[in-house]
């Protein structure tokens, strides 16, 4: 064959092509593949228990194309699996409705705690971007057995909750009631502390992220109408659409004694102003948190701006007799009270 | 007996929830508030507001928005043009002494006692070659690059480029921290993988390791000017020749910034997902660099360690350098097969066989690659020049150079090229072995190793076409 440059390119970009759409990261052919081939029975009947769990909790009636439509799954697959789960006894069905039985229950509270715990293990082991907890435990809830599940919780310290504030189900089954109600529905001036982030659906879930509303702050309610609901929490405004903020777990607080109304982030502190560190947010997880406190980072430690950089990001602090750089993203996880306005370094 | 000790585990998870999850901040705290009461009680302070004054004003320039880049730019630059001027003199001045006067005395002492000529040939042309030829370029730059470099860190310069770059390196995934080891790569490649451990983080360490051969290093930079100088200077007039050069070595320089930002951007995306990553950077306050210290202990950590490691794999690449341009298969040597087998991909590349096969062998030093590619060149195109088969050579001028290698072949396209490709290519086996020293695995160290040179053959592949297009 003669050599031509153009046919080289050609083939080059043929080449280049045809990788990508099989290797893209996640969208690639060949992992969508490989993801599709493991999607057995099994897969498919813990899929629609949890989704029967969900529903049970919430009062809401499920029937077969209600399963189709939010498993994406053939209605043939499906019916399929709600026969095998009727003859294993874990569901029944009444007409078009179907419903847990205890046996069912039981086997989707296992399921749950394995993806609660896995993305407890994210959030607290690994540096996965928030984003990504929810797709990976989807995916390992259906690979881990009892056994490395039990390893797991009592590797993290058997936690109670993940990392968006769901209680996780215990070895024997048990569950904490969550409690709450959403933010949707508070009132003006009512006050309460965030309990509770959903991170489904993934659309409103990354709203959610960008205005770095974090669970555990207190937050007071300013306005909440049919447009918007706009609150105040660590010193900063927060505006979400009803829809978003039906998505947010709220429990509410009725002594306004109990919450601390001049908590804001060291992101907020300005130049010559000092501050004292209260607490370090729980959205500040694993090795991050870890190495902040290893720092000195701690309550009661005075904290003042000491250099702001061409950027502006990160900044430097001045903390425990020396100069810490830390990241806005870092910053606004730590929680401080402004001493003074004008106050001495 | 189970029973109790089942009893135990009871009670200690039911303890493990009273306690919480903040068992850490509350030990951390008591241990600050420990170390508090001692410190006050113990230590009694000087006023050392002064210091701390003048601390806050250099900090104040160096990292303000109008000053903060130029600074860090202009000492940068300064630090490579006194090492690159500076390493000029003593460079030659080791040629000259160890491949000039010892080279020839080693040769006739060897005639002298009748050593066979094939033993000769092994040892003097190759093993002390490169070992000589390695020592001359490697260790005059080393020794004035890794001092100042190490006294500007003295000083307490170089947290606050780290500060002042992190946004930027931020947004690739990786750390400000890796300024600092990719401007010491600029020295020495291996040395600036050693740098690393100054990033603590997991993640970003090892995206600084893995792109750290983005910087052109020292062995890397005469090459680069050589080249430069003889093709590139020369399609413009003469009057802006060498503007005209310099320019061409800082844009791959450059280039090769741009390449560590973009796979350090592809490393986060993929294979590096999921490693932990955190951020935190001290400021220390400044001080004045303890010059002896300083000189005593880079040359000691720094530029001995290096060019052992150098040394030690020198050897068996001059052995083999020599060895292939010796042994003869039929009526050709090992070093022309090779060529000739690898010209038609070499030539894809917009490179030559020769070229490939000295980036082959030179794999322990970057330093050899030029007296290589010489070397190979007279001996497949059989021109007069040089010192005979395997016998690695320079010349001192620049216009004999260009002779041989237009001779081999070379246009405009292969010196283009080879500039790419010397920035992009696997990194030399010193650094490999650093790699694999520092990360203590095999998978980062074969990345590390073939991700560049992935890169080099796509890049020259395309430059290749599309020149040949137009």
């Amino acid at each position: 064959m003669s050599y031509n440059p153009i046919i080289m390119l050609i083939l080059f970009f043929v080449f280049l092509a045809i990788f990508l759409i099989l290797f893209r990261p996640v969208k690639g052919y060949y992992w969508i593949l490989k993801n599709s081939l493991k999607q057995n029975k099994k897969i498919v009947i813990e899929d629609i228990l949890k989704q029967l769990y969900h529903c049970e909790i919430s009062d809401k009636e499920v029937g077969i194309e209600f399963l189709s439509g939010v498993l994406k799954s053939k209605d043939t697959n499906i019916l399929e699996a709600v026969k095998e789960m009727e003859a294993k006894d874990l569901i029944s069905t009444q007409g078009n409705s179907i419903k847990l039985n205890t046996s069912g229950r039981e086997y989707a509270l296992k399921i749950i705690r394995v993806h609660r715990l896995w993305e407890k293990y994210l959030a607290e082991k690994t540096g996965y971007d928030k984003k990504e907890w929810h797709d990976r435990a989807e995916l390992m809830e259906h690979k881990l057995d009892e056994k490395a599940t039990n390893i797991l919780a009592s590797e993290l310290g058997n936690p109670m909750f993940d990392p968006h504030g769901d209680p996780i189900p215990t070895q024997t089954g048990e569950i904490v009631e969550l409690g709450g109600v959403t933010l949707s529905s508070l009132k003006r001036y009512d006050i309460g502390k965030i309990i509770h982030i959903e991170d489904e659906p993934d659309v409103i879930y990354r709203q959610i992220l960008a205005e770095n509303i974090h669970i555990g702050s207190y937050i007071r309610v300013i306005e909440n109408n049919s447009k918007r609901v706009v609150f105040y929490a660590e010193g900063e405004e927060f505006i979400l659409a009803p829809i978003v903020a039906a998505n947010v777990t709220v429990l509410t607080i009725d002594n306004e004694e109990e919450i601390d109304k001049d908590l804001v982030r060291l992101s907020s502190l300005k130049e010559n102003e000092t501050g004292e560190i209260i607490s370090i947010s729980k959205e500040s997880r694993g090795e991050a948190r870890r190495r902040l406190l290893d720092l000195g980072f701690v309550k009661g430690s005075k904290v003042s701006l000491d250099l702001t950089g061409p950027m502006n990001n990160p900044r430097g602090y001045h903390i425990k007799g020396t100069t810490i750089a830390l990241r806005n993203e870092q910053a606004i996880h730590i929680l401080i009270k402004k001493s003074s306005q004008n106050g001495k370094v | 007996m189970s029973k109790k000790v089942e009893n135990i585990v009871e009670f200690a998870n039911e303890l493990r929830w009273q306690i919480g999850d903040e068992l850490h901040d509350h030990l951390t705290e008591s241990i600050y508030a420990d170390a508090a009461k001692i410190a006050s009680a113990s230590v009694s302070t000087e006023n050392s507001k002064k210091s701390f004054r003048l601390d806050a004003k250099i900090d104040k320039i160096v990292t303000s928005k109008i000053w903060g880049f130029p600074i860090m730019f202009l000492v940068l630059a300064l630090v490579l043009w006194i090492t690159i001027i500076g390493a000029n003199y003593p460079s030659s001045m080791l040629a000259t002494l160890l491949l000039d006067n010892v080279h020839p005395i080693l040769k006739s002492f060897a005639a002298s006692i009748g050593m066979p000529w094939w033993l000769d040939g092994f040892l003097i042309d190759g093993v002390y070659l490169a070992l000589a030829w390695v020592i001359a370029v490697m260790l005059p730059p080393m020794a004035i690059f890794f001092p100042l470099f190490t006294m500007l860190e003295d000083f307490g310069y170089l947290p606050r480029v780290a500060f002042n770059m992190d946004y930027l390196f931020k947004k690739t995934g990786a750390h400000g921290k890796q300024a600092l080891t990719m401007s010491m790569g600029f020295g020495c490649n291996a040395a600036g993988v050693v740098a690393t451990r100054i990033i603590d983080s997991p993640r970003e360490r090892l995206i600084a390791i893995i792109t750290n051969n983005f910087s052109l290093c020292n062995g890397r930079w005469p090459t680069q000017i050589l080249i430069a100088t003889i093709f590139i200077g020369a399609v413009v007039p003469s009057s802006l020749s060498g503007f005209a050069s310099v320019s061409a070595v800082i844009s791959i320089a450059i280039l090769g910034i741009g390449f560590m930002f973009l796979s350090s951007w592809l490393l986060t995306k993929t294979v590096l997902k999921g490693e932990v990553s955190t951020f935190n950077l001290e400021l220390p306050p400044y001080r004045p660099p303890r010059i002896w210290k300083t000189i005593y202990t880079s040359l000691i950590d720094r530029t001995l360690i290096v060019l052992w490691r150098a040394m030690v794999f020198a050897v068996p690449a001059g052995a083999i350098i020599w060895l292939i341009s010796n042994i003869y298969i039929g009526d050709e040597s090992i070093a022309a097969w090779i060529i000739n087998s690898l010209d038609g991909f070499g030539l894809i590349l917009g490179l030559n066989g020769v070229i490939l096969l000295a980036y082959i062998v030179a794999i322990p030093a970057n330093e050899i690659v030029i007296p290589t590619i010489l070397m190979l060149t007279v001996m497949v195109t059989g021109i007069s020049g040089g010192e005979g088969a395997g016998v690695m050579f320079e010349l001192d001028s620049v216009n004999e150079t260009a002779t041989i290698l237009r001779a081999g072949g070379w246009t405009l396209l292969t010196a283009v090229n080879v500039m790419l490709f010397s920035l992009l290519h696997n990194p030399c086996s010193t650094t490999i072995y650093t790699i694999y020293k520092e990360t203590k695995s095999v998978k980062w160290t074969v990345i590390a190793s073939l991700l560049p040179l992935i890169m080099g053959f796509v890049v020259t592949f395309l430059v290749a076409q599309i020149w040949r297009v137009f």
